[in-house]
């Protein structure tokens, strides 16, 4: 392994998540979003080196949703450009990988998804194996569902657990003017919704809603210029499990964990108490659970916040939902996270998945410090 | 480039029209274990993996690499998806050499795939855009206009489409891998059926099944595999907005920008003197002539003439596509890293029947969107 280049989030914007907007394209959403990033870290497009969207084409019910987006990233004179597939989290990886290379120094990072104009729950259904498991009807929601019940078979954890992680969630996200749903609950309340899938009730669910999202990443010196207060990457891996979902243990996540290891040695921390808090793609309270364990977070010692921004249960925009996980810790490590700020933070973890029961995970490691050398 | 990167195995698989024998698993299976034996390699050996492919709507499966983790070995491996329309297979080649170069990996697979056997692509690529009449014309009635305002801006005689195609499935027959290799005539072509003007339906690529798969590695393990590796000496992938007044759809800019970025990195200052092959995107006919100037190889104008004299055949000073290209076998997904993946073949000697002779420098190339995505690369015999 060579010389890693210290890369930092220099600025990070998002609209406010809503169930739907009424008035605005997925790209009309975003072009804002990539205007005022630009405007935090005080140039034009042209001062930004390398650009990396993501979206997926069955949510904009359509293909190449994402070739729209180039005209609202500046991408006139041409730029150099990729598009993945996937989450928002798994692209600022990639931005932060091209930047290793020494070809770029500078990046902006854009989710963008109108998850208002399909059925999540449907669309997908389509991602899983033709053959043997789409045919079933399994969605996001039922094959979380079967996740649940197994962790809940394995653990002993009953619906009161589930519901007091949902209200903490809910209590901590009341603060974020960011978030689709804003109003704390209680257990009682939470009991009182009706099953979705045995054991997830509706209100163990999140809210899925809209927004768009663009990150600015800086390499070096560049990072102060852009930024009075950087949030460097100190670690970063992403792995994939199968998708398969009867050769998995699903009530552990197996390729968070060796993400999360890899994350903290390069680091150069031991684990998660070396961190304040940390902001994980959990979107559901098991999820929470199995993500936690996976990073080495003992949620019982309370010693690392959880979701202070309240989490993607109370705001779950599609394909940028784990590039909100990055935004918020650089809101929090950069002195923006207004009322929901974690006194005394100087380092966090940045949590991002996608696919079925957590199949493919991104780990950092985040700090107002650079990476130890 | 920080690091030196290399090909160090290509495999790829038979396409055909629908390839029945196997599942989409087992059609990317295929394309990697070649890619592996090719390598010397085994799954295990593999420290990241890259997946490339065009619109999801072309088999029904969305974010299909979920479910091909299992067969491409990705378990516990970092995994990537790319999709930047038709040239996603060259930009996923170019994102797996990223990974290399980036000094964080040593040894990548980047695979690109599309089984279009599974699905409609008509339907696929006629996108419905909000406050836009549908066109439902597919690609060839979106580009078929670009090519006529080529004929219009260059005087390009008519015959020259239907010759860039004779020679597409001349080259082909040369090709054990095409779909389509039986040779035609110009007859024929002028015979067939104008399906968008100026575009027949024998200037136009067949639908494929198809995959490719590549590794790609650092100096240690180029240096220790059981091929001549491929260099690469200059790679980069750009794109550019739709909506822009004067946009040049013909020679977009974009096109330019790749071209002069690759050729500065691999000190290229003349492509048409110093590269021996090229392996470039040419879905339909007319491309080959715009894509000559539009890579700098000739001049605005003068690529239909280059055409004209014979020049990018077999055996003459510029062979273009001596796999048969886009023409005779289109995966859509990975028909750009076919591009890519037959330069280096050539650059490694082992291009077989359609080796060009005295290959030191191949360019491999593709566009996708509305002509605004382009990814290409300079591949070589030196390090």
């Amino acid at each position: 392994m060579t010389t890693l280049r210290d890369v930092a989030i220099v600025g990070y914007t998002q609209l406010p998540v809503v169930a739907r907007d009424e008035h605005r394209t997925a790209i009309e959403m975003l072009y804002p979003v990539v205007c005022e990033a630009l405007g935090q870290v005080g140039v034009d497009r042209d001062g930004i080196d390398y650009q990396v969207s993501a979206s997926t084409d069955y949510m904009d019910g359509r293909p190449f949703g994402f070739v729209q987006a180039l005209d609202v990233m500046g991408s006139w004179p041409p730029r150099q450009d990729l598009h993945l597939e996937m989450d928002g989290s798994f692209a600022a990886y990639y931005a932060w990988l091209k930047i290793q290379t020494g070809e770029v120094d500078t990046a902006i990072v854009c989710g963008h998804g109108k998850t208002s104009e399909g059925s999540p729950e449907h669309v997908f259904n389509l991602q899983l194996d033709p053959f043997y498991q789409a045919p079933l009807g399994l969605g996001p929601i039922t094959t979380a569902a079967l996740q649940a019940s197994a962790y809940l078979a394995r653990t002993g954890i009953g619906d009161d657990d589930l519901a007091a992680i949902v209200a903490r969630n809910r209590a901590a996200g009341a603060s974020n003017p960011d978030n689709q749903v804003r109003e704390q609950t209680s257990v009682e309340a939470l009991q009182q919704s009706p099953w979705a899938a045995r054991p997830l009730r509706r209100s163990y669910l999140p809210p899925v809603g809209e927004s768009a999202t663009c990150l600015v990443l800086a390499a070096e010196e560049k990072a102060g210029d852009l930024c009075d207060h950087p949030v460097w990457i100190q670690g970063v891996d992403h792995r994939s499990e199968l998708q398969t979902l009867g050769a998995r243990d699903l009530t552990r996540a197996a390729g968070a964990k060796l993400a999360a290891q890899n994350a903290y040695a390069m680091a150069g921390i031991a684990g998660p108490r070396d961190v304040r808090f940390a902001e994980l793609l959990a979107t559901t309270p098991v999820e929470e659970l199995i993500v936690c364990d996976a990073l080495g977070i003992d949620p019982a010692r309370s010693d690392v916040v959880v979701n202070p921004s309240g989490g993607p249960l109370c705001a779950h925009p599609i394909m940028s939902t784990g590039l909100v996980r990055l935004g918020e810790v650089f809101r929090q490590l950069s002195g923006h996270a207004a009322e929901r700020t974690v006194d005394g933070a100087t380092r966090a973890i940045a949590h991002g998945a996608q696919g079925h029961c957590l199949q493919q995970n991104v780990v950092w490691v985040l700090g107002t410090d650079r990476r130890a050398a | 480039m920080t690091r030196a990167v290399a090909v160090v195995g290509v495999g790829q698989t038979e396409h055909a029209a629908r390839r029945a024998d196997v599942s989409i698993a087992g059609l990317v299976r295929e394309a990697v274990q070649r890619a592996l034996d090719d390598a010397g390699l085994e799954l295990a050996d593999i420290d990241a993996i890259v997946i490339g492919k065009a619109p999801d709507m072309l088999e029904g499966i969305a974010q299909p690499e979920q479910y091909l983790a299992g067969a491409v070995g990705a378990h516990l491996k970092p995994l990537l998806r790319v999709h930047t329309a038709g040239s996603v297979g060259a930009s996923t080649a170019i994102t797996g050499m990223t990974h290399v170069a980036s000094g964080q990996y040593e040894r990548v697979l980047a695979i690109a795939f599309e089984k279009q056997s599974e699905g409609n692509a008509m339907w696929a690529l006629s996108p419905n855009m909000p406050f836009t009449a549908p066109l439902v014309a597919g690609a060839g009635g979106f580009f078929a206009p670009y090519c006529r305002a080529y004929i219009t801006k260059t005087g390009a005689p008519p015959h020259i489409g239907p010759m860039i195609a004779v020679n597409a499935r001349e080259n082909a027959a040369r090709n054990p891998y095409a779909h389509l290799r039986d040779p035609m005539t110009m007859d024929d072509v002028m015979a067939s059926p104008m399906l968008w003007d100026p575009i027949r339906y024998l200037e136009t690529c067949p639908s494929s099944d198809g995959a490719i798969a590549m590794v790609l590695a650092g100096e240690e393990q180029a240096r220790k595999g059981p091929r001549r590796p491929a260099w690469i000496k200059g790679a980069a992938s750009y794109a550019e907005a739709m909506w822009i007044p004067g946009r040049d759809q013909v020679s977009p800019a974009a096109g330019r920008r790749c071209a002069k970025h690759v050729y500065d990195q691999a000190g290229i200052t003349n492509p048409w003197k110093e590269v021996q092959a090229v392996e470039m995107y040419v879905p339909f006919s007319w491309f080959e002539a715009m894509w000559l100037e539009n890579l700098g190889f000739c001049e605005v104008g003068e690529g239909w003439k280059a055409i004209d004299r014979g020049a990018q055949r077999f055996g003459a000073h510029l062979p273009v596509n001596p796999s048969g290209g886009v023409m005779c076998t289109n995966p859509i997904g990975a028909s750009g890293m076919l591009r890519l993946g037959e330069a280096a073949l050539q650059v490694m000697g082992r291009a077989g029947a359609h080796q060009v002779d005295g290959v030191r420098n191949a360019v491999g190339h593709a566009y996708g969107g509305g002509a605004q995505y382009f990814a290409m690369w300079v591949v070589s015999t030196d390090r």
